[in-house]
């Protein structure tokens, strides 16, 4: 049974982000299946990191959501962890979609997920 | 005597699940050197302060927030 995944991505500051682009889409690729829809991407950009990472400063951080099955996930992983201009990423379970970073004066009842 | 307890921070911004992303808000409940604060100082709900503990050790995790502040090299 597929399960919604959330993931960080901190790229390589140095990389342009067609490159970036096209390595998310070959992540990706080993996470989709058949019939689920793609990843929503969420590319926050560079930032400055609060701490050194392997000589980085700053890191360009993308957000994927997206659907897939559990045993999908090492393979996914291991793609990562290959890859030297991901400096780090983080795969979280997001079946509970966390309350979305506040808006001052908003107020709403409903329970949508963020985006 | 007796300390006035303030209700839950959390219930009053409507958060029900804290978000690991949102740095700024997970900054408030940290000391000034970057330690996560005791419930007896948030006054957060138990539930409430268990996602706060697990979203900035992500958080921390993912750079967005030190492990230490203040802290060079």
């Amino acid at each position: 049974m597929p399960r919604p995944y959330e993931v960080v991505y901190i790229f390589d500051p140095a990389l342009d982000e067609e490159t970036i682009g096209s390595k998310l889409n070959s992540f990706h690729a080993l996470i989709q299946t058949e019939g689920a829809e793609a990843p929503v991407l969420n590319h926050w950009g560079k930032r400055t990191l609060a701490y050194q990472i392997d000589r980085h400063d700053t890191g360009y951080y993308v957000v994927a959501n997206f659907d897939t099955e559990p045993t999908r996930l090492p393979e996914f992983e291991r793609a990562l962890k290959l890859d030297g201009s991901v400096i780090r990423h983080l795969v979280v379970l997001n079946d509970e979609p966390p309350t979305p970073p506040q808006i001052p004066g908003k107020s709403d009842s409903n329970e949508e997920e963020d985006e | 005597m007796s300390r006035q307890r303030k209700g839950d921070p959390l219930a009053e911004l409507r958060i029900r699940i804290v978000d690991y992303k949102d740095e700024k808000l997970l900054s408030r409940f940290l000391t000034d050197r970057g330690k996560i604060l005791p419930r007896r100082l948030t006054g957060v709900s138990a539930r409430h302060q268990r996602q706060i503990a697990v979203a900035i050790k992500r958080a921390r995790y993912l750079a967005l927030l030190p492990y230490i502040k203040g802290y060079t090299g």
